[in-house]
């Protein structure tokens, strides 16, 4: 599994795992947790061997999940669907991604909304009254974040796709939500479009001038301590950032969410999936547990841990806090959900996407040649 | 050592007699080769299977396209991975040239600060031993602990180079980003790379020094040799071997670097800190493209055997007949 986004998201998966095998005593569930980036790379090496896991946890857009879908990797689940009326128990929206590539691969487990998280405190010193409501005005607030001497956002950019967060925003925001979705799908070309263009001019104004300095050189969790520090005023994070702020910060009221202002009317985000592996000689125990993992007793004392929403469509939010309750209208306003570009594409366009954005972040690339070198990477690729 | 003894000498010495080379079965059954084998056939037998079988393996992915999942089938594509590789892989070139500069300068910075290093320490200087073990320290540590602390050390928020300059007034600290900028990445790494190396170069020199005959350097000396004309003539020539022995190490440390580079940047920014063994590793096991992957391994185990096999030649010649 990936490593929990905090402590207390750690401490209710292994509670979830010890509550199952009190009551099931004849199946033992054993747990290996590793970095997002270790886990792609040891679940793709494992995989068809004998030392793939019975489950798996992974994200199910086409350029993750839908790769281990693709080659055979994962089970099709619809005998289990049936067994267990999974297709009554998840939200429309969390089936989605799980039925997308035929039959049934996967189970949902958490469906995740990313927007921007803010200091209140930071953004009344800078006179910003208002959350942005459009780019114009997100552009706004930083601009005037940094006129107030306050580093507008925090980026760590080692591994790349927190900076990604604000590029595929800025494509859903300059590009609409169908040229977006052409963009990713190859059905639209990178380099004749002008908002590509604008998209990554922005991107270059807003690592020169907004970022955190040395941004690419240091990781996420260095970023994220200025954040819950008071040295950066946003942070473009996933909903699990609730549980890290009440984990990390002094007080979680000083901080606030407002949805990305791309005007399409879509959240960002993405679903994880607990896949069971096609080769799975325990399919059965595999199956019960995520179907306990997923229960409506389960999903309701985890929920706030993982995710603000649940997949499981009896759960509903109870939390009181102003995070929670923000993200409530976040997914309740959603016009559909556009995902993180790692997701969309294929990992050696991502690796290259990565690249063409660091370029232009740090400046040594011309926005405008941007999206002609990506398409032609795209060319050259099958 | 005058003219007058030496002239009777070179009489004295025979012309060079070209030896006729035996027979390959004679060689072979020569000072008990065939007795050693069993004792050397574990090792053979280990050799064969964990390193020319995956270089075998190695170069045959390299002409197949291949996923890495079991399930899915190896296509064999002849050189179109090299094809590839070499026209339109928009990282290769970069790799390449980086790993390039990095053989280059690991040969020069880094053993001449062993060499100095270990020139100082060979003399009975006071807390010699406390030198030596503290220089020589970072070779015996972990690459990626070593890549963690560098990488520290670099934070522009914390990191000491960053309070060095608030300390000296040279404004907040924040502008000091050695990783992050793509032009400085590699030699910042790299830097890294000379602390943890130049204690083990170190090393080999005091060992070499050693063999520096004290006798020869006392009539130097005696012959009114100042220091520098006794280090070329005399202490140098006599470390030849080692330095040979250190400049082959350096270049395979230097052709292999992966893990500072995963450590302190994966490649980045932009790629631009990317190198040959970690770009090999990130097309296999990150892109899942293995053929493509091996195609840049059999790059670099080539370029790793132009420069090695030299030395394998120079090195086995003498123990030949």
């Amino acid at each position: 599994m990936i490593n929990p986004s905090s402590p207390s998201a750690a401490a209710a998966q292994e509670k979830v795992i010890t509550d199952f095998q009190a009551a099931n005593p004849d199946i033992t569930i054993k747990k290996t947790n590793r970095a997002v980036d270790a886990h792609k790379d040891a679940l793709r090496t494992s995989i068809g061997t004998a030392a793939a896991p019975d489950i798996y946890d992974f994200w199910a857009g086409p350029g993750l999940g839908g790769e281990l879908v693709k080659n055979g990797a994962s089970a099709d689940l619809s005998a289990q669907y049936t067994e267990y009326k999974w297709p009554e128990r998840f939200t429309e929206a969390a089936l989605g991604p799980v039925t997308q590539y035929g039959g049934y691969h996967g189970v949902p487990w958490k469906l995740n909304g990313e927007a921007m998280y803010y200091n209140k405190a930071l953004f009344e010193q800078a006179g910003i009254t208002e959350v942005p409501k459009t780019m114009d005005e997100l552009n706004d607030a930083a601009a005037k974040l940094k006129d107030a001497g306050i580093t507008p956002i925090e980026f760590g950019g080692t591994v790349n796709w927190h900076v990604m967060r604000l590029l595929d925003t800025f494509l859903e925001g300059y590009c609409g939500s169908d040229t977006f979705d052409k963009l990713v799908t190859r059905q639209a070309n990178w380099g004749q479009e002008e908002c590509v263009t604008k998209s990554f001019t922005n991107l270059q104004k807003w690592s020169k001038d907004y970022f955190n300095s040395g941004f690419i050189g240091i990781n996420n969790d260095e970023a994220s301590s200025l954040f819950f520090n008071g040295k950066a005023a946003m942070a473009l994070e996933g909903d699990w950032f609730n549980a890290q702020i009440k984990d990390k910060a002094t007080k979680a009221e000083d901080y606030g969410v407002f949805p990305l202002p791309t005007g399409t009317g879509r959240m960002y985000g993405f679903e994880q999936a607990m896949y069971i592996t096609k080769d799975s000689k325990h399919a059965d125990a595999a199956a019960k547990f995520l179907d306990f993992m997923m229960s409506t007793p389960v999903q309701k004392e985890t929920l706030g841990k993982f995710s603000t929403q649940s997949v499981n469509k009896e759960v509903k939010p109870t939390g009181t806090d102003e995070l929670t309750k923000s993200w409530e209208g976040i997914f309740a306003d959603a016009k559909g959900l556009y995902m993180n570009n790692d997701q969309n594409l294929t990992q050696s366009q991502t690796t290259e996407y990565w690249r063409i954005q660091n370029l232009v972040a740090t400046g040594s690339l011309d926005p405008a040649k941007a999206g002609a070198e990506f398409q032609k990477f795209l060319d050259s690729s099958k | 050592m005058s003219k007058l003894t030496a002239a009777p000498l070179q009489t004295q010495v025979p012309a060079p007699r070209k030896i006729p080379k035996k027979p390959l079965l004679k060689r072979l059954t020569k000072g008990g080769f065939i007795a050693a084998l069993p004792f050397l056939a574990p090792a053979l037998a280990a050799y064969v299977v964990f390193v020319i079988g995956p270089m075998v393996s190695a170069v045959r992915l390299s002409l197949y396209e291949w996923s890495g999942f079991n399930a899915d089938p190896q296509v064999f594509v002849g050189f179109q991975n090299y094809v590839r590789l070499f026209t339109q892989d928009p990282v290769f070139w970069t790799a390449m040239q980086n790993t390039i500069i990095w053989v280059l300068l690991s040969l020069v910075i880094p053993t001449t600060l062993g060499l100095a290093m270990a020139l100082a320490l060979n003399r009975p200087i006071f807390g010699r031993n406390l030198f030596r073990s503290v220089f020589y320290i970072p070779g015996v540590l972990a690459p990626i602990a070593i890549a963690n602390m560098w990488r520290w050390m670099y934070n522009p928020n914390y990191g000491v180079f960053s309070e060095l300059a608030k300390a000296w007034h040279l404004g907040d600290g924040s502008g000091v980003t050695f990783l992050s900028d793509p032009k400085l990445a590699i030699y910042a790494i790299f830097a890294a790379f000379v602390w943890q190396i130049a204690g083990l170069n170190m090393v080999l020199f005091l060992a070499g020094l050693q063999s520096v005959s004290k006798e020869l350097v006392e009539a130097a000396r005696l012959d009114g040799a100042t220091s520098w004309k006794v280090f070329r003539h005399v202490t140098f020539p006599a470390l030849r071997p080692t330095v040979v022995v250190v400049m082959v190490l350096t270049i395979v440390h230097s052709i292999k670097v992966f893990d500072l580079v995963v450590g302190m940047t994966g490649g980045g920014p932009a790629q631009s800190s990317q190198v040959l063994a970690l770009w090999s590793y990130s097309q296999s096991f990150l892109q899942h493209d293995f053929g493509m992957g091996n195609a840049i391994a059999t790059v670099l185990l080539a370029v790793t055997l132009v420069l090695v096999i030299p030395y394998l030649i120079w090195s086995t010649k003498g123990n030949e007949d």
